[in-house]
């Protein structure tokens, strides 16, 4: 009995100790293999790929309504062109796309191809998994896309990802109200404004329970406040074209200034509002204008419209017909107009299968899903325009887009200042991080009116020159 | 007989009893009232009509009641229904893995001394202690690729079998049995695991089930690791798939709402299946004697 | 002489295995071996991993430099900012709710079955309510605007509406209720097994002596019911000091940090800025000063109550 029982001890012991080599093992296996960055460029000229079956996974979440259901479809179609090559889909859910992305890539068993968001790239470059894409496209295929979405996906020069869209955010307004008040919507629509003129109709908008101005500013969403308002500030990036941090500038100054006259004026709440209600708020008659905005918001504002008129009770609660326009970003310190924008895409990653043959087949997928009218479908549905020549040359535009509204958000979109080149994957962590857990929350303190602009801006320039050296921030006015 | 010798049963005074029971039965159901508010607000929504955002947050009935949202749940996915069935796979191999295990290895602590107890019972207390954001990347890495255990019931189960929780939990509740209960069998000829069989878990019963209970309640709501290990959408659980219904822009509100709703059922029917263990309590008393 | 003897077969003693030791290996086998490998051996690897600035392919080993980038004092270090949010959180929290889960599940007893199984179940239910539903309405809640639900509240007593999640004045406050108030289920039902394992024969000799209710309740339950309340409150220390759903939830962080959680500040470095090895030491320091927490808890509470 008692042999036994020393027999299965052993057995637990062994058990044991075989997990932890195991472990071991893992960390010294992964040290051997190659850097990411540097993959051996004399392998590239190979025997064809067509013969040898493949298969290419992506993972994805619902970018548009629609997207999973279509990514099944063109994978289909894909596999048809190229019979050799299956495409294996993940599909995530939004809010935790980034999580198991992060963790698979971590865990060294990153899928291949990954949508990722501009402002996330770094992480992933610093990681050592993000994939040098330009070697294993045809070069007349990356010319297809538009050089400035393509800044987006690069760091220091190497591009990593082909774009999805280049999204807009700014503000959107209640068009019924402000042309019964007599505003010109038209004219700012074409024109832009200044923030003084803003200030101005924010408060004829501003009357017995309806404010002029919302901007859903709870909790992390303050930020995309400070991003939003500082494009009309000069601040459209946080690097200066010679590599200088911007947010230490006196812009910074005058936009938090702005932010605080704002939030003192009465025009806008004085509280935080969480992100579902500042879209409800203007539906409902309880503010004119509100922000973020996008131009796809003049969907929910028709289908509110169409729920009103027939009553099927699908329609916001208490909310009035009304025409959506989408408005250009107020200007400050007479700065050139300008407008916030964010790419979204799909990067090449590394894992423990990746070879140079398997690469050149999965940018050939990531090439076919991100062009032509598989991308104008997707653009169709988020109201943006394609950031590829095949995609605009595919794209046939829904019925009934509102004109004024379509122009608007092609001359923002045109306005948006791609990121600088030259900006290393380091700095963009330590400016996100530096934005994550200084910048927001004091801003945040900003707008509960717990602290001045004059406060929060000295804490940025004294937390910036400690993370990039004072030399390396921009003093003054920019520009 | 439960314990009902906390309170006097020999108050003369009807009315007094009365009173009693009454202001407490008032004072429970207000405390009530407040935890419970949030399920009530989940089970309205389920049954209003099938909006895509909260909409205007500020009334708690839907504007009409309708069962068009549950109706859109389980026309969302061919596999709805699969994902109801697949949590309870899970959370059932939990549940019968940790009453099995935790309460054989929470017995041995409190209650037989071999060597190395104590520094095997702080280990698997330190264990508990490391927060598993950290300790999902190598459980990732095991379970991936070493095992290569993706999309299986065995990647959802293995990890939660048995948790340091669990063993933690049936030792506090066996140390707390008296020791001459089991010297007396000792004496009588039972060797360890007949005492475990015939005596212990008799009287465990309550713990088991408030063990069963609860590790049925944080399996079935678990969502990151089925997340991480399932990437086939007939393998999600159920609370994989409700967050299917949450786009970029838009929550499919009212859907994920009723979604939650049936998810909660299951729990609910467990709830009260197990519950006549924990109305009786168990008297040792009447064990002994 | 003597004593050498004496120690010699002490060593002896020790060195053998006796029948008891056997069994408690059998029993606790399956239990070890599935901890070795799920959750013994991810640990070891994270304290592994905090010695490396971590890259799925290609680690660098950094020694202590990921405990010294955690620990060293700067105004813009988060982690003490966010340790002092994390002990104030658990201070107010976990013996508040222990206390609280302990008074329902005394007041449940006194009534007949039916009744009891009616209360059971309704602070049970509020477990098995979906994060994502209880998120939607705690932020609904804590709607700042003069007409949210705590506002209008506030307004009945006359007291100013709240910029409650914006506010460092409230922020912490929020979360601290949301706590209090949100399921107690297991704790509830945890403590009723206690509470129904006691035998009566205590009461009735009490009852004999003319103890009151609350001399009962100080004397016998709650020095028999110990053992729980050890048991809960370590893992409540546990799971509060690793709190960190509903910072992310609720606000991020918040104004001025002020709700930052050292579980956040993990999550983040982890998930959001890829330092997992970083997130690995500031995990293990935080495992360390819960251990600490947890042996304080036992020499308090004693080690075991035996009868």
């Amino acid at each position: 009995m008692k042999k036994i029982i020393a027999l299965l001890l052993t057995c637990v012991m062994v058990l044991g100790l075989l997990a932890g080599c195991g472990g071991g093992k893992t960390t010294t296996e992964t040290k051997a293999a190659p850097a990411a960055t540097t993959p051996a460029a004399g392998d590239v000229t190979e025997a064809p790929a067509e013969a040898a079956p493949d298969t290419i996974v992506i993972m994805a979440p619902p970018v548009t309504g629609n997207y999973l259901e279509n990514l099944k479809t063109w994978a289909a179609d894909f596999h048809e062109l190229h019979p050799n090559l299956t495409v294996e889909i993940i599909e995530t859910s939004w809010g935790d796309h980034n999580d198991k992305m992060s963790t698979m890539a971590q865990a060294g068993e990153a899928p291949d191809i990954a949508e990722i968001s501009s402002n996330a790239l770094g992480t992933y470059v610093e990681m050592g998994v993000a994939i040098d894409i330009a070697q294993y496209l045809d070069a007349d295929r990356l010319a297809d896309y538009d050089a400035n979405a393509l800044k987006y996906l690069s760091l220091e020069g190497t591009v990593y990802g082909l774009p999805l869209y280049l999204t807009i955010q700014s503000i959107g307004a209640n068009k019924t109200m402000m042309q019964e008040l007599g505003i010109d919507v038209a004219k700012i629509q074409k024109e832009g404004w200044t923030y003084e003129e803003f200030l101005d109709v924010i408060k004829t908008g501003t009357k017995d329970g309806c404010y002029g101005f919302v901007f859903a500013n709870s909790g992390v969403t303050a930020s995309d406040m400070l991003y939003m308002f500082g494009a009309g500030a000069g601040l459209s990036n946080t690097f200066t074209s010679d590599l200088k941090y911007t947010f230490t500038s006196e812009n910074m100054l005058t936009l938090l200034s702005a932010v605080e006259e704002m939030t003192q004026s009465g025009y806008m709440p004085n509280y935080g509002v969480e992100a579902g209600q500042r879209m409800v708020m203007c539906q409902t008659g309880n503010a004119m204008i509100f922000g973020k905005a996008m131009p796809l918001f003049e969907a929910n504002f028709k289908k509110n419209n169409a729920a009103l008129a027939a009553n099927d009770g699908t329609a916001v609660e208490n909310s009035l017909p009304m025409d959506y326009a989408f408005l250009p970003v107020p200007t400050m310190l007479g700065c050139e107009e300008s407008c916030y924008g964010t790419v979204d895409g799909l990067i090449a990653m590394r894992n423990k299968n990746t070879t140079d043959e398997h690469l050149k087949n999965v940018l050939l997928f990531m090439d076919y899903i991100c062009s032509g009218e598989r991308i104008a479908a997707c653009m169709n549905e988020l109201y943006l325009d394609p950031v590829c020549q095949t995609g605009r040359d595919a794209l046939v535009l829904e019925e009934g887009r509102d004109a004024d509204n379509l122009a608007t958000a092609a001359r923002c979109i045109a306005m948006v200042q791609a990121p600088p080149e030259g900006v290393t994957a380091e700095m963009t962590s330590t400016a996100k991080k530096l934005m994550d857990e200084q910048i927001v929350p004091k801003f945040q303190l900003l707008l509960a009116g717990e602290t001045t602009a004059q406060e929060v801006y000295d804490h940025i320039c004294e937390a910036a020159y400690a993370a990039f050296g004072e030399e390396n921030c921009v003093s003054g006015k920019l520009g | 007989m439960a314990t009902t010798g906390l309170y006097s049963q020999h108050l003369h005074n009807k009315k007094v009893l009365y009173l009693r029971n009454t202001v407490i039965a008032i004072v429970l159901t207000i405390l009530a009232a407040a935890t419970l508010f949030p399920i009530c607000y989940m089970i309205l929504s389920a049954f209003g009509p099938n909006v895509s955002t909260a909409g205007n947050m500020r009334t708690i009935l839907p504007s009409r009641f309708t069962l068009e949202s549950f109706d859109a749940f389980f026309h969302f996915s061919d596999y709805s229904l699969r994902w109801i069935l697949n949590s309870f796979v899970v959370a059932a191999g939990v549940v019968i893995g940790n009453v099995i295990f935790a309460s054989m290895a929470g017995y041995a602590f409190a209650k037989i001394r071999f060597k190395g107890s104590t520094v095997l019972f702080g280990l698997i207390l330190v264990a508990m202690m490391i927060p598993y954001q950290v300790t999902q990347v190598p459980l990732y890495i095991l379970m991936v690729q070493k095992f290569s255990m993706t999309n299986t019931y065995a990647a959802m189960i293995l990890p939660g079998l048995c948790t340091a929780y669990n063993i933690f939990l049936c030792k506090q509740f066996f140390s707390g049995l008296p020791t001459p209960l089991i010297e007396s069998a000792k004496i009588e000829g039972c060797n360890q695991f007949q005492i475990f069989i015939k005596i212990i878990l008799p009287l465990a019963k309550t713990v088991l089930a408030v063990m069963a209970i609860n590790t049925f309640m944080s399996s079935w709501n678990d969502f990151f690791w089925p997340f991480l290990v399932t990437n086939d959408p007939s393998m999600y659980t159920i609370q994989v798939g409700l967050k299917q219904f949450k786009f970029a822009n838009e929550t499919l509100f009212a859907p994920m709402m009723a979604g939650a709703t049936i998810s909660a059922l299951p729990m609910f029917i467990m709830f009260f299946a197990l519950q006549k263990y924990f109305m009786e309590g168990v008297t040792i008393g009447a064990v002994k004697g | 002489m003597n004593s050498t003897k004496l120690k010699r077969q002490q060593v002896h003693h020790k060195l053998r295995f006796t029948n008891e030791d056997l069994w408690g290996y059998i029993f606790i086998a399956a239990a070890m071996i599935i901890f070795c490998v799920f959750t013994l051996y991810p640990v070891f690897s994270a304290i592994y991993t905090s010695f490396f600035n971590y890259k799925p392919f290609g680690s660098e080993f950094v020694g202590l430099q990921n405990y010294i980038d955690t620990l060293k004092y700067s105004k813009f270090n988060l982690f003490y900012k966010a340790a002092l949010n994390t002990v104030i959180y658990t201070v107010v929290v976990v013996p508040l709710s222990l206390l609280l889960s302990f008074c329902i599940a005394v007041m449940i007893l006194p009534f007949k079955k039916k009744t009891q199984s009616v209360f059971k179940a309704m602070y049970y239910l509020p477990g098995i309510a979906s994060g994502v539903a209880l998120s939607v309405v705690w932020l609904w809640l804590y709607d700042s605007s003069p007409d949210g639900i705590f506002n209008r509240l506030l307004g009945l007593f006359g007291i100013p509406a709240q910029n409650w999640l914006s506010s460092t004045k409230t922020s912490m406050l929020s979360l601290i209720i949301m706590a209090l108030l949100s399921s107690h289920g297991v704790r509830i039902i945890t403590y009723i097994a206690a509470l129904l394992g006691i035998d009566n024969s205590y009461f009735e000799a009490a009852e004999l002596d003319g103890a009151t209710f609350f001399q009962k309740v100080r004397f016998i339950v709650w020095p028999l019911v110990k053992p729980t309340t050890l048991f809960l409150l370590v893992t409540g220390v546990i799971g509060s000091f690793q709190v960190f759903m509903n910072a992310y939830m609720m606000t991020g962080g918040g104004p001025d940090n002020s709700t930052t959680m050292i579980g956040l500040l993990i999550y983040n470095n982890a998930f959001v800025y890829g330092k997992y090895g970083l997130a690995c030491a500031q995990a293990i320091l935080l495992a360390i000063a819960i251990a600490i927490m947890s042996l304080f808890q036992f020499k308090l509470m004693g080690v075991d109550v035996e009868y």
